[in-house]
Order: structure tokens, then sequence, then C-alpha cells
């Protein structure tokens, strides 16, 4: 057989249930090999050059099914990764079943006024990314639409996943950390309003959780302090 | 007691497995997948958690068969070439294949959806006694699978062995 392209992946794609179009990828979810599964669709860029887009494309895939190896390897929970094409650049991960994004969660909590659960959340949010930065993974993208959470079954304990990781890069410098942090705290406020001291909580528990949070936290203020002289010069 | 899944990729073909035990003949039963008597792979079973772990990859063999693509001779090879963590082939015989003196085999066979199988050349070839593929789980030798994967104990802590498994295998190539 010859080097052609294979139709094998984008005809399995048309069949399957499209759950999110975004800027740079196409999110289905399907059956494979007999189990729920969620396929990552990174797609071209017209506007950029095709040799350069290729590229990137593969990094960034590359880049996500890393990240979460390593994040697994630490006890972290991420989707599985069952298969990955190279050719079409898709990624067939493991479906949290029955799985919310904590940003749902977030939203339909602060409606019904349940703000003790929203703490406990917080808290685990918190522990799970001081656990993350202590391998020195930076996310890339950190915001609640990339956190799923599950209801547990038996015991009541839900479970907090880790989602998209195709920003993610390895470091260990406590100003990537920071600047991690800072993208949350930008997404968090901004979906989430009137969440300021729940996300101090956040921040707390990440101190609590690691001995290298301090100076994390030290250059998030920075990074803060600079947003804002930024903000006020332009 | 075999086990057939279709390919939700290639839709015209299926994987099939069929688990024996008190087998006496892996020696023959090798000659026999060297000669192409049976066109199928033969593996050790112990190294196996789960059936699904066969299924990614076939799966993944198959895919990379279509393109031209494989790392190994043939679709067979490819196969148990995929069970390991690295990118060793000889280590991928040694570890998954079937040896010689093995008592249990794994034989796993990618054809045709409608094609006739004929599982009786199979089990016509082999000394030895099928059962479900499922109790592939009562073969596994976990201890060695943790080594060879290097699986930590937190991983197990948040997933199953399995999960550990069939992550690296789908990403070896990029680690
Ligand atoms: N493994 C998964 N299990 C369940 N839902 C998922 C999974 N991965 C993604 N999703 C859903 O799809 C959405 C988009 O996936 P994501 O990986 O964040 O892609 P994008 O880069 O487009 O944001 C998520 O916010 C979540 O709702
Ligand atoms: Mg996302």
């Amino acid at each position: 057989m010859a080097q052609e392209k294979s139709m094998a992946v984008p005809e399995f794609l048309s069949k399957a249930e499209l759950i999110k179009q975004g800027a740079e990828a196409r999110v289905y979810r399907a059956q494979f090999l007999g189990k729920p599964t969620i396929v990552k669709e990174r797609f071209r860029k017209r506007y950029r050059h095709p040799v350069l887009d290729e590229k990137l494309t593969h990094r960034r895939t590359v880049q996500e099914v890393r990240s979460i190896l390593r994040c697994r390897r630490a006890g972290i929970s991420v989707p599985v990764v069952y298969f990955v094409d190279y050719t079409s650049h898709c990624i067939f991960l493991e479906d949290v079943v029955g799985s919310s994004t904590v940003r749902d969660h977030i939203a339909s909590t602060q409606q019904s006024d349940s703000c003790k659960e929203l703490v406990r959340l917080a808290q685990r949010v918190g522990q799970i990314l001081s656990k993350m930065h202590d391998e020195d993974v930076i996310h890339g993208d950190l915001t609640t639409s990339n956190m799923l959470l599950r209801c547990g079954l038996e015991d009541g304990e839900s479970e907090l996943f880790l989602i998209d990781f195709g920003l993610s890069y390895i470091s260990a410098l406590p100003e990537d950390k920071g600047v991690d942090l800072y993208v949350l705290e930008k997404a968090f406020l901004s979906t989430h309003p009137n969440t300021e001291a729940l996300f101090e909580r956040l921040l707390k528990s990440y101190a609590a959780s690691s001995k290298k949070s301090s100076a994390v936290l030290k250059k998030l203020d920075e990074v803060r302090l600079r947003g804002r002289k930024r903000s006020m010069v332009g | 007691m075999h086990l057939t899944h279709e390919l939700e990729l290639f839709p015209d073909l299926a994987v099939t497995q069929m688990l024996f035990k008190d087998v006496r003949n892996a020696a023959e039963l090798r000659q026999c997948a060297v000669e192409g008597k049976i066109n199928g792979a033969l593996i050790n079973p112990t190294m196996l958690v789960h059936p699904f772990q066969v299924l990614v990859a076939a799966n993944k063999a198959v895919n990379l068969h279509k393109v031209g693509k494989m790392k190994t001779r043939s679709l067979n090879s490819e196969i148990i070439f995929n069970l390991l963590p690295t990118n060793n082939i000889s280590e991928a015989f040694k570890r998954f294949g079937c040896s010689d003196g093995d008592d249990s085999v794994l034989v796993v066979l990618v054809h045709n959806k409608d094609e006739s199988l004929l599982l009786s050349d199979i089990t016509a070839r082999v000394s030895g006694r099928q059962v479900p593929v499922e109790e592939v789980s009562s073969l596994t030798d976990h201890g060695k699978i943790r080594k060879l994967f290097k699986v930590t104990q937190e991983e197990e802590k948040c997933g199953t062995l399995l999960d550990a498994v069939v992550c690296r295998m789908a990403i070896k190539d990029v680690i």
C-alpha cells in the first residue's frame, strides 16, 4: 500500500457527534474500540503557511499527549489516550462520561447558593494545580472549561479531571507557573462574577499543597502588577 | 469463546482474539505463524491485562499499514511491536510474542468482516484448551507489566493498570 492519505479517520468523524467547534480544534463524541470516546481534531489554519501550520499542529498534538502521560504518572486525573493519528492530527481520548465542566458546575451551583460545596471544589482545584506544577507541567490554558467534574458513584466524592493540554509545556520556573495561575485568575473572575473570595480559597489551597508555592505566588503578584500597569498605559 | 470486534475506523475489518491454556505445542504454532499457515499474531497472554490492550495495538497497526508507515514488515508483527511501550522490535517479540515453551497463547487475527473465518483451522492446530478470552486476566503477570511499563503507584490511584498500559502504547512514538 502506497504512502496515501488514509480517509479512515475523516470518514469516521463524519458520522461522529460534533460537540464543540473551536478556533483550533473540533471535538467529537463517538464509540471507539467499544468505548465511549472523545476525539479532538486539530484542523488547518488557512492563513498560516502550510509547512508552518503542519509543524505547529503536530507540536500541539504531541504536547497534549506528553503532558497527559506526565500528569497521569503523578496521579493527576486526566483522560486516558487511546489512539493518536498524526496524519489527521486527531487524539482519541477516554470520554469522562457523566462529567460536566467546572464552569457549568460553578454557574449552576452559584444559582442554588451552595457556597460550601464551591469552596471545597476551589480547594480541590488549588491542590491539583499545585500537584501539576510540582511536576513542572505548565498547562498554558487554564480555565474552568478545561476542568471536568464527575460525581462519584458510591462514596459521593467527585473526581476532578484536567483536560486540553494543547498549549502545555514543561518548565520549572516559578514565573511560568505564576503566569499559568494568572491566566486562570483572569478567566475565572471574568467567567464567574463575584468570585474573588472563592478564587482566594483556591490560591490558599494551592499555597498549602506545595513547598514550592511561595515563589510561584510571589511571581503571580508581580505578573498582576505588570498587568495592571500595562492596562493603565494601554 | 473467541472475541470479535469490528474496527470502527476500518468498517470492513474485524479483530478476532482466541485464548488457549494448557498449550503443549507453542514451538510448532510459532513455526506455523512463520510459514503463514496461521495468519495471525501469537501473543504471550501473561503480558496482557485485558483484551482491550490487543484492540489498541491492532487498530494502530492497521492504521499504519493503510498509510504505509509500519515499523515492522507485517501487520502481525506490527501488532506485537505496538504492545511494547518502547521502540525496540526484538524486545517486543521477546516480551509479547509467544515463546517455544509457553503453555498459554492468545491468537489475534485481523480479517475481513464478512470473510467466514475458519476458527476451527486455528483450534485444530493448537494442542491445548480454548477458554473465553476474558480469562486472560487470570493469567496476567501484574508485577512484570508494572515494571516493563514503569507504572507508578501514584498512577494506579487515579486509574487502572490497563489505563496506564494503553496510554503508553498509544503515545510511545513521541515519548
Ligand atoms: N475527555 C473528555 N470527556 C468529556 N468531555 C470532554 C473531554 N474532553 C473534552 N470534553 C468536552 O469538550 C470541550 C472541549 O474540549 P477541549 O479539549 O477543551 O478543546 P478546546 O481546545 O476546543 O477547548 C470541553 O470543555 C468538554 O466540555
Ligand atoms: Mg478547552
